[in-house]
């Protein structure tokens, strides 16, 4: 738990990862809150396509509901779904991967052929072929993004897995009669919190780009409100030859916001994970930019050594 | 004439808001044709000096003081493409763990004729012409040419690399630790067809290692590195005497050397209970792909008796199988035929990997960085077989943990209690290791190379320690090593293995004194002293 909270004080203290966070948290906030401070975004509140103005933020779109309303209230059930789609995704990768990593032998062979066959599923044909044949709805939804997404990371923690499990201080665990569950969840698993936190991100920018694609498409629940069917509806009614931006942009915007900040994080933990990269920029700060990391170690005298 | 000045080169590895001074002033001459050897424990910035010079040290590292005249040039000022210019042809570089930097994927052959190929322009025919010869002059059969890197010894990789290394002739090599992950025997082989290359073809050698014992074998000067500083330079003959230093007398103390007349342990033990005992042993690995199985046979039909409060010592190289023994007792490794049996107080039983064994059997690692978990506390260490093998209560934890810490010399232990294993040294790691194999109140203690990766000074406080524990528990130690200098200091019985093979075996002073097989009798020479005046193939 101590290792838990320490990654994310070390996560703050990283510029890039606290602008992520900071954009991240306003999304959170808003979209929980959003409900409590602005009506129904189903409600015909004025004529439709009204553009932006002191009424209506984000203007009104094609049945004459308000943008701003909905663009709030589908960050919450977008970012719901992404985010418990992301954990789900790496809850199944972490235990089938952990799972055939530690063990080996022939657990892991049968692991192993069934995360090829998921692999070498083509992913996008499956999605929606799932989707449309499973009755619409933000489950469905999940199911399908946690079916088509778990192969890869089970994949990734496999290796790192398999790696940790042949050192000496598992072998320690082992020789103290450790339990196999005790020593993959205590032992090994929070070594690798960089890793699965990385994971967790990239499956949850996944799952909101996958989510908002098969929305698009009509695969969704289109009576909900989510940043999917707002691009739905917008298409629907015929916002492009209509010249009504304001349908799709906040939207848009709003995606393109939440996948930049979760990247800004993932940069974080990177720089957390890999500590060259943090060598790297220091030197580079002390050199004032100078610093190619393809070139020859670099000198700066000092003076007061030298004479 | 030298051929290499550094003058007061200094280095930081540039933090955050501090900087850490890796390198503080060191001057250093090489002469033309002079093998000066670099000694120091991990840490000293050994290998930091190196790179420094050849300009290959990666981030955040920083040179901020010196120069380095290399043939009347200073490396220091020189452009990206000057030192390209220098690198192989001038200096060239023989790396630690010279054994990855083969690629696994090429012929010995084709890896060799790429210098030539790259900085002289030589076609691919001509190229390897020169890389055949090569291989001649150190000494590998031209039936390698065209083989794998995985197909050669250690021994032979070790000398592949050194051959490239001096491909364009280069006025001076430097050598990081070339020697380290190789057996003392094919150790001082290297070393002697180095010295011979080094006659024949003149160029000069930085020699760096952890192992002053061998560079005042055959080097001509010696620096003495300590936490970054240069605490003596001179020539051999001044190192020997002691040196200005008194971490350089420290040094030569610590080493461990074959010596039954300072034996410290006491030989009163006739009781001779057996606790463990193994009969034909094998254990075979499956290698290779399966359509074409490869069986490795680790172990060969071995036999071992363990008697109560002995130190029993099992000798070996790198692949003889030592480890597998170890591995097969504690059960972390399975068994293809035999029988362990075990000694309950009453009657001998089949060994059963439970519980119960666990805590009479216990084990302690060779890398002690790598045994303790970094995300962990001390304490947590202890905690777990101290609850787990029902030592104590919950509340008695830290309590019983600071009586371990103590009988393992760490004082104050309180302050170790917090600790994580990054913030201790290699030294202390490994004691706080075997004051956790020391929770359950173990019968047998199986220590594998437990002084392999610590450094030459704090060895044998540790081989001392093991002393101690046995005299004041009546404790049993399996101790796993390579060296058969440490095993003679503390073991009363030794094994000597090879390829898995039981060699000999028996008390270690009959195998000290009159060694029998002639596998012994070479590891007994390799460790003594004088062995490059005895063997050395120029006489």
């Amino acid at each position: 738990m101590n290792n838990i909270i320490n990654f994310f004080i070390s996560l703050t203290n990283n510029f890039k990862a606290k602008v992520g966070l900071y954009i991240l948290f306003i999304f959170i906030i808003t979209s929980i809150f959003a409900p409590l401070i602005i009506g129904s975004p189903s409600d015909y509140v004025g004529v439709p396509l009204q553009a932006p103005s002191t009424e209506f933020w984000f203007g009104t779109n094609g049945q004459g509901q308000d943008v701003f309303a909905q663009t709030l209230h589908g960050a919450q059930k977008t970012l719901f779904i992404a985010f418990l789609s992301g954990f789900l995704v790496v809850l199944v990768g972490a235990f089938l991967g952990g799972v055939a990593g530690y063990f080996g032998s022939r657990l892991d062979d049968v692991i192993s052929l069934l995360i090829n066959v998921f692999l070498l599923l083509p992913g996008l044909p499956l999605m929606v072929i799932l989707a449309a044949w499973l009755p619409p709805g933000p489950l469905t939804i999940i199911v399908v993004l946690v079916f088509t997404g778990w192969a890869w990371h089970a994949r990734v923690l496999r290796s790192q897995v398999m790696v940790f499990s042949n050192q000496d201080f598992v072998l320690a665990s082992k020789v103290c009669g450790e339990s196999s569950f005790r020593i993959i969840m205590i032992e090994i698993l929070p070594r690798m919190l960089p890793l699965i936190a990385s994971s967790f991100i990239g499956a949850t920018i996944y799952g909101i780009g996958a989510q908002v694609g098969l929305e698009f498409l009509g695969l969704g629940d289109i009576s909900q409100v989510t940043w999917g069917t707002n691009l739905y509806w917008a298409t629907n009614d015929l916002a492009l030859l209509t010249g009504s931006w304001w349908t799709y942009v906040p939207t848009g915007v709003s995606i393109a916001l939440v996948s930049l900040s979760l990247t800004l994080i993932n940069f974080g933990i990177d720089e957390l994970a890999n500590p060259r990269l943090i060598s790297e920029r220091h030197l580079s700060n002390k050199l004032d930019g100078e610093f190619d990391r393809n070139s020859v170690t670099p000198v700066r005298m000092k003076n007061n050594v030298n004479t | 004439m030298s051929i290499l000045n550094i003058n007061n080169l200094s280095v930081e590895y540039i933090g955050d808001k501090s900087s850490t001074e890796a390198l503080k002033n060191i001057s250093i001459d090489v002469d033309k044709n002079q093998i000066v050897g670099i000694v120091g424990e991990s840490g000293s910035g050994k290998s930091t000096l190196i790179k420094s010079v050849m300009r290959i040290l990666s981030a955040p590292g920083l040179i901020t003081s010196g120069e380095v005249i290399f043939e009347n040039k200073d490396i220091l000022k020189m452009s990206d493409e000057e030192i390209f210019d220098i690198r192989w042809k001038g200096i060239s570089l023989v790396k630690q763990k010279a054994l990855n930097s083969l690629n696994p994927v090429s012929k010995i052959g084709y890896q060799m004729s790429l210098p030539f190929r790259y900085h002289m322009g030589l076609s691919k025919a001509e190229a390897e012409q020169k890389a055949r010869d090569l291989l001649e002059l150190v000494n590998i059969d031209l039936i390698h040419f065209d083989s794998y890197p995985h197909e050669l010894s250690g021994g032979m990789r070790q000398r592949v690399i050194i051959g490239m290394a001096m491909a364009l002739q280069p006025k001076l090599i430097i050598m990081d630790e070339p020697t380290t992950a190789l057996d003392v025997i094919t150790e001082h082989e290297i070393i002697d067809s180095i010295r011979g290359l080094q006659k024949k073809l003149n160029f000069s050698i930085i020699f760096i290692t952890h192992d002053l014992n061998l560079l005042l074998q055959f080097a001509d000067k010696v620096c003495v590195l300590y936490d970054g500083e240069l605490v003596d330079f001179g020539s051999v003959d001044e190192i020997k005497l002691g040196g200005k230093h008194k971490y350089t007398k420290k040094l030569l103390d610590s080493m461990p050397k074959i010596n039954l007349l300072d034996k410290k342990i006491n030989e009163t033990n006739n009781n001779e209970t057996k606790i463990i005992s193994l009969e034909n042993i094998n254990v075979k690995y499956q290698l290779g792909s399966w359509l074409s199985p490869e069986i490795l046979h680790a172990v060969n039909d071995v036999s071992i008796d363990l008697y109560k409060g002995k130190i029993t010592s099992i000798i070996g190289e790198s692949g003889s199988g030592k480890s597998t023994i170890a591995k097969v007792i504690t059960g972390l490794e399975d068994l293809e035929s035999g029988n362990i049996l075990h000694f309950d107080g009453k009657e001998f039983l089949d060994i059963e990997h439970n519980l119960a064994f666990r805590k009479k059997v216990q084990m302690i690692f060779q890398d002690p960085f790598s045994a303790l978990n970094p995300i962990h506390s001390v304490l947590h260490h202890f905690e777990r077989p101290l609850l787990r093998f029902g030592m104590c209560s919950k509340n008695e934890i830290k309590s019983k943990t600071l009586e371990l810490l103590e009988m393992v010399e760490l004082n104050p232990a309180e302050e170790f209690l917090y600790k994580f294993p990054h913030e201790m040294s290699g030294g202390e790691c490994q004691r706080v290791c075997i004051a956790r194999a020391l929770c359950s109140n173990p019968d047998l203690i199986i220590a594998d190379e437990p002084t392999s990766m610590l450094d030459v000074s704090i060895r044998s406080d540790i081989l001392n320690l093991f002393i101690k524990l046995k005299e004041e528990f009546n404790l049993s130690i399996l101790l796993i090593t390579h060296d058969i200098a440490s095993a003679s200091i503390c073991s009363q019985d030794i094994i000597v293995l090879k390829k898995g093979k039981i060699v000999e075996s028996g008390s270690c002073e009959n195998i000290i004194e009159i060694p029998k097989h002639d596998y012994t009798k070479n590891l007994i020479s390799a460790s003594m002293d004088d062995w490059f005046k005895n063997n050395s193939k120029e006489k």
